[in-house]
């Protein structure tokens, strides 16, 4: 697993070096940014700094800024990675070198995993870019629980990661990564508190944000850097987010292999 | 050695009729091949177009699951143990792809070598040495989307031989290439076999080169064996035809009858025609008759302008054996 895991990582590097893409770095700071002004303008001109008072007793917090520019910041880290791991395999069908790399005897965990961390830098840089925009417009960070910030960021991105797993399967599935990923981002982005807590949701569609681990991401990241909860609340959290986390790591491990051996079915060529 | 014993493969299509429901139809893509690969041997496999060539490739090479039969190199069982399997085979594929066109000859076969458990100066030195093998020293550090179509086609045998295989699985590898590259990869493709004792199956729609390299020849229809042997012994058993094409400055009308009467005693079959470059004679028969026409011609003292003599080919016995079996 560790042979390609850094073989991986290697050859994502050189061709992150060669040929940066630009358009998609750009676009997902954009996407941060865009949630963050949209919110601002909106706040200060179609509210006046007014606040429902369900939004205080739903969130426990009266920093409507901050809330909204964690949304747009812990978003557009989410929609990255998840990104940068479901397309793998299906770029490499596309490319023509997907039985080329099915030939060798390597670990495909390892290979996914290579290309996450790798992937994470680049969603990182993207991440701290937009945190310096947010802290302009009102994102107001308290050091609370710090020396909890590490492993959540840590169960965040394994559980980020195995949901791509799961999004990359459904992508060998479909043939297709635009309308399915544009799918789930879309779905995230709603029930996942983002702009707005999930509470304001009918009931049926609130559910959903139980399966994003973008929702426990967010709950989490909040309680820790922008105003303190009890611990309590965050390690019950951090538990759920584990527990996702591993459900789907199993089923996208286990899809991901049915997929890739449909696609050397039925691929032509 | 490689062994492979009744192959059977089918694919499921799911085609769409009415607009909604779809009716799942088999398409059985090999049906019971065997065939066996010595190490130092190659084996050509030869079958028109949708034969079912690619789909064995694939599935001696691991790349599909038979739907039955079994498949064992060197004792080991490729479908249970493909991870074994991999490690001792390879497979090339004509045209461009398998290859990451953003990195370069180096790195792509470093990349490669790596997954195979390659690693340090182990590797780089096999790649040094590969990329020399195929001639890409100096572009060796270009990206592969700045490459010549050959010089793609040169990185992807480059890349088959990575990890040093015991078997190798060439799928059409000349496709597309130009006479002389195609001429050096059969060169080393007959040296891969002979020099480093690697077993070889070959695909290729290039008769000529398949009747040049191949120690043995299957040839496969709708998926299954329809003759096995040497090129030599399949020319052999299939075209019994020869021709033999002789062209005079004249042949007057007594010498003609003469000849003709002569002719059809030893069972060949004469036909005259008379062309700008003087009387042609078109001569057919089940055997090689040079010698009995030169003696002929001798006797009544013929002089000849032209004198071929066609040997058929590999080519001629796969289009012998498609017209009867259409
Ligand atoms: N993935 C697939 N799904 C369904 N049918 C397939 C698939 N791949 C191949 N076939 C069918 O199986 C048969 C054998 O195909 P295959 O590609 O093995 O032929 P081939 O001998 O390599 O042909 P060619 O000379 O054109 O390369 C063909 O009828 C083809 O249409
Ligand atoms: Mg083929």
């Amino acid at each position: 697993m560790w042979i390609a895991f850094s073989a991986t990582f290697k050859r994502q590097l050189i061709t992150m070096r060669r040929a940066y893409p630009w358009s998609f770095f750009i676009g997902h700071i954009l996407d941060g940014v865009y949630i963050t002004i949209f919110a601002y303008l909106s706040y200060h001109f179609i509210f006046q700094g007014q606040l429902n008072t369900q939004f205080v007793s739903y969130t426990g917090t009266s920093d409507y800024l901050s809330y909204v520019i964690m949304g747009g910041v812990f978003n557009s880290f989410a929609v990255s990675l998840l990104m940068i791991v479901s397309r793998m395999l299906i770029n490499e069908m596309r490319e023509g070198t997907l039985e080329a790399l099915l030939l060798t005897p390597s670990s495909r965990l390892g290979y996914f995993l290579g290309a996450a961390i790798q992937g994470l830098m680049r969603s990182g840089i993207e991440w701290l870019a937009i945190i310096c925009v947010g802290l302009f417009f009102g994102l107001n960070l308290v050091a609370a629980h710090l020396a909890l910030l590490l492993p959540i960021m840590i169960v965040l991105c394994f559980a980020l990661f195995a949901q791509a797993l799961v999004l990359g399967g459904f992508m060998l599935a479909f043939r297709d990564t635009y309308i399915t990923q544009n799918t789930l981002f879309v779905i995230m982005t709603l029930v996942s508190g983002v702009s707005f807590p999930p509470q304001f949701l009918p009931d049926w569609i609130q559910g959903l944000s139980l399966i994003m681990p973008l929702y426990y991401g967010l709950e989490l990241m909040r309680s820790v850097m922008t105003h303190a909860a009890p611990s309590s609340d965050i390690l019950y959290h951090l538990l759920s987010l584990s527990t996702l986390g591993i459900l789907y790591f199993a089923i996208g491990l286990l899809f991901m292999k049915r997929m890739e051996k449909s696609v050397l079915e039925k691929h032509f060529g | 050695m490689l062994e492979a014993k009744h192959l059977h493969k089918s694919y499921t299509l799911k085609e769409k009729n009415g607009w909604l429901s779809r009716r799942k139809q088999q398409i059985k893509a090999v049906n019971d091949l065997s065939l066996t690969i010595e190490k130092g041997e190659i084996i050509g496999l030869l079958g028109v177009n949708g034969a079912g060539k690619t789909t064995t490739i694939k599935m001696l090479s691991t790349l599909l699951a038979p739907t039955s039969g079994t498949i064992s190199i060197d004792g080991i069982n490729a479908v249970k143990q493909p991870e074994l399997i991999k490690r001792r085979v390879n497979m090339i594929a004509g045209g461009e792809r398998m290859l990451y066109w953003r990195l370069s000859a180096r790195e792509n076969l470093m990349y490669f070598g790596r997954l195979y458990g390659l690693n340090g100066n182990t590797l780089k030195q096999r790649c040094r040495a590969l990329i020399d093998k195929v001639g890409l020293t100096e572009f060796a550090d270009r990206p592969v989307e700045r490459y010549s179509k050959g010089m793609k086609q040169r990185l992807q045998i480059a890349r088959g031989l990575i990890n040093d295989p015991d078997y190798l699985f060439l799928d059409e590898p000349t496709l597309g290439l130009d006479a002389p590259v195609a001429r050096q990869l059969r060169v080393l493709v007959k040296s891969l076999a002979k020099e480093k004792n690697k077993g070889i199956l070959l695909t290729s729609h290039y008769l000529e080169e398949v009747e040049e390299l191949c120690d043995h020849v299957s040839i496969i229809e709708k998926g299954h064996l329809l003759l096995q042997g040497t090129p030599r012994r399949i020319i052999q058993t299939i075209v019994k035809d020869r021709s033999l094409i002789v062209v005079m400055k004249t042949l007057d009308k007594e010498n003609w009858h003469w000849l003709k009467q002569e002719t059809d005693k030893l069972g060949i079959h004469a036909q005259k025609k008379e062309t700008n470059e003087g009387t042609r004679v078109d001569m057919k028969a089940t055997f090689d008759m040079t010698s009995s026409f030169l003696a002929l011609a001798q006797k009544r003292n013929l002089q000849l302008i032209r004198f071929d003599a066609k040997k058929p080919n590999l080519e001629d016995a796969i289009i012998r054996l498609t017209e009867v079996h259409d």
